[in-house]
C-alpha cells in the first residue's frame, strides 16, 4: 500500500466523496462541436459526484465565486473542471479550491478542447462521447485523491556565480546587497571576461576596460562576496536550497574548496564564431573577425594601419556564422550594432575611410538604431547582398584584396570592392561546457545554449531548482542585455532565499521501503541524481530525494516490484481513469 | 561582369553639388513622383545609389541621367531632404567634365575663382588677339570689317569651330560607349541592318526633334509645378526662346556667310532691316535675349528648384549668352545710327570675342547639355522601342 492510497483521517470513502463536476462551453469553442448540456447530463449521477454543472466560461471571476460558494455550500471535497489544456488553468482551478478551503491537490483538469473539440470538428457526436468519456475518468481520478501539502525546504542564505564577467559581477555585486554571501567562481585568471578586453562600447561610449575595473573596485568593497579566480566548479550535491559546491582553485597548490549555498547563478557567456580557413577568405592576409578588427580598432588612436599598410578601405561582410541553414540558424543580435558603433569609432579615428557594409538584414533594434543612422552620415555604405549570393573574397595575383559581392539596391549586378581590410562579423557560439552542464544537469537547446524555463514568464530559471542562468550562455546578448538577466537571476535567487525557506511541489515520486529490493534500475532512470541508497529497518533499499525530484515519474515504470508511486498520479489514480474511459463507449 | 567600385565617387560628385545626398536612404519616392520615371529607365534613386556605391561606369553610362529636366518634384518630396533633383544637376555636370579630357569643364566647376578668371582671360586674348591686326575706324560709315578683318575673323570662328567639334566628338563618343556598354546596344543593332536602321531614324526623330527641339515632355510632364505661372515665365518657354534664339542667330550667320559665298551679298554690305537674314537674326537674337534674361533673372531670385543651386560655371554660361546677345544689338543700333559712333567699333570687338569664347568653351561647361542630351534621348528612345518591340 502507498502513503496516498491509506486512509487519511476524516478522508471520505470514494463513493462516498462529494465531487463539483464544471464542463466548459469556452464560448464556443467546445460548445460548437461537443454537446455540454449532453455530458453534465451524462456525469451528474457519477458515484461522489454532488453538484454538476455547465459554464459558458469556466474560468471567468464570476464562474470562479460560483464554484466557491458551491464548494461551500455542498461542503465539496473534490472539484473536476472540463475546459482547456492544463497548462492554461491548473494553477487557477486550484486557486479556486485554496480560496474555498479545499485542499489544492484535490482538484483535476479534463482537457475537452485541445484534444477534443479542436481535433474532432467534423464529428460533434464522436466528440460528445469522448467528452463524457474523459470527463468520467476525471473524475474517477478525483475520487481517489488525497489532500497533499507542498514540501518544505529551509535554504542557505548564500548564492554561488559562475562566471566573472560582467553579467557574473553585477550579479554577485546585486546578491551581495540583497544581504545574502556570494562566493564568485572565474576560471581565467583576471575577473573581466569579454568586455574586460574591449575599448570603448556602444552606446554610450564607455570603455569596457572601464565598466569591468568600477564592477571590480565594488566587487571588493563587499565583505561578502568571496572571488575565486582561476577556479573551477568540481562537483555539486545536496539539494534544492542547500547544495555544497566544490571548488577548485588551480594554483601552485591546487586545492579543493566546499561551500554551501542556496542557489547557483550561472554566467559562462559565450565564445565568438570561429570562421573556417578559406570561409569568406578567412586565412588570407587583411580578412579579419570582428573581436580581431575591435582590437586593432581599440589599440589605434590615428588612422588605422593594419601589418604595416593604411587602411583606406574597410568592408564588412554581416551574419558569418549567424543565421546559417542547418548551422548557428539563430540571429546573434550584438553584431549589427556593434560594427556600426566600430564604423564610428573608425570614422573618429580617420574621416577619410570608406565603410561597406555587405549584410543580409541590418537589426540595429530599438535604439541602437541611430548609430546606423550615424554611421550613415559619417559616410558607410550599407549593401544587401542577396541570400543565395553571399560576397566572395580573394586576393587577386597583383595583391589587391578584393570582395566581389552584389548590392540589391542596384539591381544585383556584381561589384568588385578593392578594400585594404575584410572584417567577417562573427556571432556568437555557445560555450564548450560540456563538464558544468553535466555536473549541474543544466538543460541545452538545439542550438547549444542553455535553457530556460519559459521566455518570458521564467526568464532566468531552469529545470533545476535554485539553478539560475543569465547573460549570453543563455543565448546572444549583448552586454545591457545581459547584466539586465543577471539582475533577475538576482531577484530570483532573493524570492527563493530570502524568506529562509521554500515550498516544493509535493507530486514527486514515493519508494515503498517494504517491496524496494535496491535493484538500482531506477537510479539510472533518474535524469536528476534523485535517488540515492538508504537503510530502513536493516534493509538496503532506494530513498528518493523530495527536494531533488521533479516527479517526471520516469522511475515508476523502470521499477520491477511496483515500488515507486508517483504523488497526483498513482497507478491506482491512472488505473481507475483507465477503467471509467473504458466503460463508456466511443463511438 | 563586375564593375570595379570607387568608393570615392560619392565625395567626387559632391565636388558638383549635391550637398546633402548623403542622407538617401534609397526610399524610392523620387522615383515614384518623377513624371519622367518610366519602365524604360528609372530614376533618380538608382544614380543616387550608384554614386553611393561608386558605381563610376553605371553613372556616367545612364541614359536617364539626361532625361530629367529638374522640375524638382523629387526633392519636394523627398522625406531625407536629399535634394535628388539637384544630384541629377551635380551629376550632369560631373559627367561634362568626365567627358572631357582636359581637365578645363572640371576647373571651370569646381574652383570658381579659377573659372572667373579663365573666361575674363579667354576674352581678353580674344581681343587682344583681334585688336592687333587691326584697321582703321571711319568715321563716315560703320566699317566693322575695316576695322576687324572679316577673314580674321572668319578664320578664327574656323580654327575655333574645329577645335570645339573635335572636343565634343570625343565627349560624344566617350558617352555613347559608355551608355551602349550598359545598355548592351552594338554598333550593329544601331546601322547593321534594314530594321535597326528605320529603328535608329525613329529614335533619332523622337531624340532631335520630338524632345530637344521640341521639348515634348518638358513641356508636357515636367511643368505641372509651374501651373501658376503664364506661358511666357514658365522654364520650358524660356528655354526654347533661348534655344530658338541662338538657333536662328546661328542660321543667319550662316546664311549670310552663303550669300556671300554665291556671289549675291557681301558681308559686312548695309542692308535694310527688313532684309531677310538681317530680320531673322533680329528677331532670333529677341528671342535669345529675353530667355537668357529671364534664366538670369530666375536664378537671381531662386524662382524654381533648378534655378535655386547656382555654380560659377552656370553664371557663366548666361552672362556669355547674354553679353553675345547685348552687344549684337547694340552693333545693330549703331549700324542705323546717321553718324557712326566710335563705341560701334569697341562694342564690336567685345562682341566677337565674347562669341568666341562661348563657342571655344561650349564643351566645358553647361553647353555641352545641347550634345549630350540628345545622345542620351536617343539611347533612351531607342530602349524604349525595342521595350515596345517587346511589349
Amino acid at each position: 500500500m502507498n502513503s496516498e492510497e491509506t486512509t487519511v483521517a476524516g478522508q471520505r470513502s470514494p463513493e462516498e466523496r462529494r465531487i463539483g463536476v464544471y464542463v466548459c462551453h469556452c464560448g464556443g469553442n467546445i460548445s460548437d462541436y461537443v454537446d455540454v448540456k449532453r455530458v453534465v447530463e451524462a456525469v451528474k449521477d457519477e458515484p461522489g459526484v454532488v453538484v454538476a454543472r455547465d459554464t459558458i466560461f469556466a474560468c471567468a471571476d464570476a464562474t470562479q465565486q460560483n464554484m466557491e460558494e458551491d464548494i461551500a455550500q455542498y461542503g465539496l471535497d473534490g472539484l473536476v473542471v472540463a475546459s482547456c489544456s492544463p497548462k492554461l488553468h491548473t494553477v487557477t482551478f486550484r486557486g479556486v479550491a485554496r480560496r474555498a478551503g479545499m485542499n489544492p491537490y484535490q482538484y483535476t483538469q479534463v482537457n475537452i478542447r485541445e484534444q477534443d473539440s479542436w481535433a474532432h470538428t467534423d464529428d460533434p457526436d464522436g466528440a460528445t462521447h469522448l467528452a463524457i468519456s474523459l470527463v468520467k475518468g476525471g473524475i474517477a481520478r478525483t475520487r481517489l485523491t488525497t489532500p497533499l501539502e507542498p514540501l518544505v525546504v529551509e535554504t542557505t542564505q548564500k548564492a554561488l556565480v559562475i562566471g566573472g564577467g560582467i553579467t557574473g559581477l553585477r550579479a554577485a555585486i546585486g546578491l551581495a546587497d540583497v544581504g545574502l554571501e556570494v562566493f564568485l567562481v572565474e576560471k581565467e585568471r583576471e575577473l573581466g571576461g569579454w568586455v574586460g578586453r574591449f575599448g570603448t562600447m556602444y552606446p554610450h561610449d564607455r570603455s569596457g576596460h572601464d565598466l569591468i575595473a568600477q564592477l571590480v573596485a565594488e566587487v571588493k568593497r563587499r565583505a561578502n562576496i568571496t572571488v575565486f579566480t582561476n577556479a573551477e566548479l568540481m562537483a555539486k550535491s545536496g539539494s534544492f536550497g542547500n547544495y555544497v559546491a566544490a571548488i577548485r582553485v588551480n594554483s601552485d597548490l591546487p586545492e579543493l574548496i566546499h561551500v554551501e549555498v542556496g542557489s547557483v547563478v550561472v554566467a559562462t557567456g559565450f565564445d565568438t564564431y570561429q570562421p573556417e580557413v578559406g570561409e569568406y577568405g578567412y586565412g588570407i592576409d587583411g580578412v579579419v573577425t570582428l573581436p580581431e578588427f575591435k582590437a586593432l580598432i581599440d589599440a589605434s588612436s590615428g588612422p588605422l594601419v593594419y601589418h604595416g599598410r593604411p587602411v583606406k578601405t574597410i568592408a564588412y561582410i554581416y551574419c558569418v556564422g549567424s543565421r546559417q541553414p542547418g548551422a548557428n540558424e539563430y540571429c546573434s543580435r550584438y553584431c549589427c550594432a556593434a560594427t556600426a558603433h566600430a564604423a564610428l569609432q573608425v570614422s573618429g579615428l580617420d574621416r577619410g575611410v570608406h565603410q561597406y557594409h555587405l549584410y543580409r538584414d541590418i537589426r540595429t533594434y530599438g535604439k541602437y538604431e541611430l548609430m546606423y543612422t550615424d554611421s550613415r552620415k559619417h559616410g558607410s555604405v550599407y549593401m544587401k547582398f542577396p541570400d543565395d549570393s553571399p560576397p566572395a573574397v580573394a586576393r587577386t595575383e597583383s595583391g589587391t584584396l578584393i570582395v566581389t559581392t552584389r548590392d540589391t539596391l542596384t539591381g544585383g549586378e556584381e561589384l568588385q570592392i578593392p578594400a585594404d581590410l575584410v572584417v567577417l562579423v562573427t556571432g556568437m557560439v555557445p560555450r564548450k561546457n560540456d563538464e558544468l552542464m553535466d555536473l549541474l544537469k543544466l538543460p541545452v537547446g538545439t542550438d547549444g545554449f542553455f535553457n530556460e524555463i519559459h521566455p518570458k514568464l521564467r526568464p532566468v530559471e531552469t529545470v533545476v531548482d535554485g539553478v539560475l542562468i543569465a547573460g549570453a550562455c543563455q543565448g546572444p546578448k549583448n552586454s545591457t542585455e545581459s547584466v539586465a538577466s543577471g539582475l533577475a537571476a538576482v531577484t530570483q535567487s532573493a524570492a527563493i532565499l530570502k524568506k529562509g525557506f521554500a515550498e516544493l511541489d509535493p507530486l514527486v515520486a514515493t519508494v515503498d521501503a517494504a517491496k524496494c529490493t535496491w535493484c538500482e534500475k531506477c537510479i539510472d532512470a533518474c535524469p536528476y541524481s534523485a535517488i540515492e541508497k538508504a537503510e530502513v529497518a536493516g534493509r538496503t533499499v532506494a530513498a528518493i530525494s523530495p527536494s531533488i525530484c521533479k516527479g517526471c515519474g520516469g522511475c515508476v515504470p523502470v521499477c520491477p516490484e511496483d515500488a515507486i508511486d508517483l504523488r497526483g498520479y498513482t497507478d491506482a489514480q491512472i488505473r481507475a481513469v483507465i477503467d471509467s474511459m473504458l466503460e463508456e463507449p466511443v463511438a | 561582369m563586375s564593375a570595379l567600385v570607387d568608393a570615392g565617387l560619392l565625395a567626387d560628385v559632391q565636388k558638383f553639388g549635391a550637398a546633402d545626398v548623403s542622407a538617401c536612404y534609397s526610399c524610392g519616392n523620387c522615383t515614384a513622383i518623377c513624371p519622367l520615371s518610366d519602365n524604360d529607365g528609372t530614376f533618380p534613386r538608382r544614380l543616387i545609389r550608384y554614386a553611393q556605391v561608386g558605381m563610376k561606369d553605371a553613372l556616367l553610362g545612364s541614359k536617364e541621367l539626361w532625361t530629367c529636366y529638374h522640375c524638382g518634384e523629387c526633392s519636394d518630396t523627398c522625406p531625407t531632404q536629399a535634394d535628388p533633383g539637384g544630384f541629377m544637376a551635380a551629376a550632369r555636370r560631373y559627367a561634362i567634365a568626365n567627358y572631357d579630357r582636359t581637365h578645363l569643364a572640371r576647373t571651370m566647376y569646381t574652383s570658381p575663382v579659377a573659372g572667373s578668371v579663365i573666361a575674363i582671360l579667354l576674352a581678353a586674348c580674344f581681343a587682344l588677339f583681334m585688336y592687333a591686326s587691326h584697321g582703321a575706324q571711319s568715321t563716315t560709315s560703320l566699317n566693322l570689317f575695316g576695322f576687324i578683318p572679316e577673314p580674321l575673323i572668319h578664320n578664327t570662328g574656323v580654327v575655333v569651330m574645329i577645335l570645339v567639334f573635335l572636343a565634343g566628338l570625343a565627349g560624344v563618343i566617350g558617352m555613347a560607349r559608355g551608355i551602349s556598354r550598359r545598355e548592351g546596344i552594338s554598333v550593329h543593332d544601331v546601322v547593321g541592318s534594314r530594321a535597326a536602321l528605320a529603328r535608329s531614324g525613329r529614335a533619332l526623330w523622337s531624340a532631335l526633334a520630338v524632345e530637344s527641339l521640341g521639348q515634348l515632355r518638358f513641356r508636357t510632364d515636367c511643368e505641372s509645378v509651374q501651373a501658376e505661372q503664364p506661358w511666357y515665365r514658365r522654364r520650358w518657354f524660356i528655354h526654347a526662346s533661348t534655344m530658338w534664339g541662338f538657333l536662328g542667330l546661328l542660321t543667319a550667320t550662316i546664311l549670310d556667310y552663303g550669300l556671300a559665298l554665291v556671289g549675291i551679298k557681301a558681308t559686312g554690305t548695309p542692308v535694310p532691316i527688313w532684309y531677310p537674314v538681317r530680320l531673322l537674326g533680329t528677331v532670333a537674337g529677341l528671342f535669345l535675349l529675353y530667355g537668357t534674361s529671364m534664366l538670369i533673372l530666375d536664378r537671381l531670385r531662386k524662382a524654381n528648384r533648378a534655378a535655386s543651386d547656382s555654380t560659377a560655371s552656370d553664371w557663366t554660361l548666361l552672362v556669355l549668352l547674354w553679353i553675345t546677345g547685348l552687344t549684337g544689338f547694340l552693333i545693330e543700333i549703331a549700324l542705323y545710327l546717321p553718324s557712326p559712333p566710335a563705341w560701334g567699333y569697341w562694342v564690336f570687338l567685345f562682341h566677337v570675342s565674347v562669341a568666341m569664347e562661348l563657342v571655344l568653351l561650349a564643351p566645358f561647361m553647361k553647353f555641352a547639355h545641347a550634345v549630350y542630351r540628345p545622345v542620351a534621348l536617343f539611347f533612351y528612345a531607342l530602349a524604349g522601342d525595342k521595350a515596345n518591340a517587346a511589349r
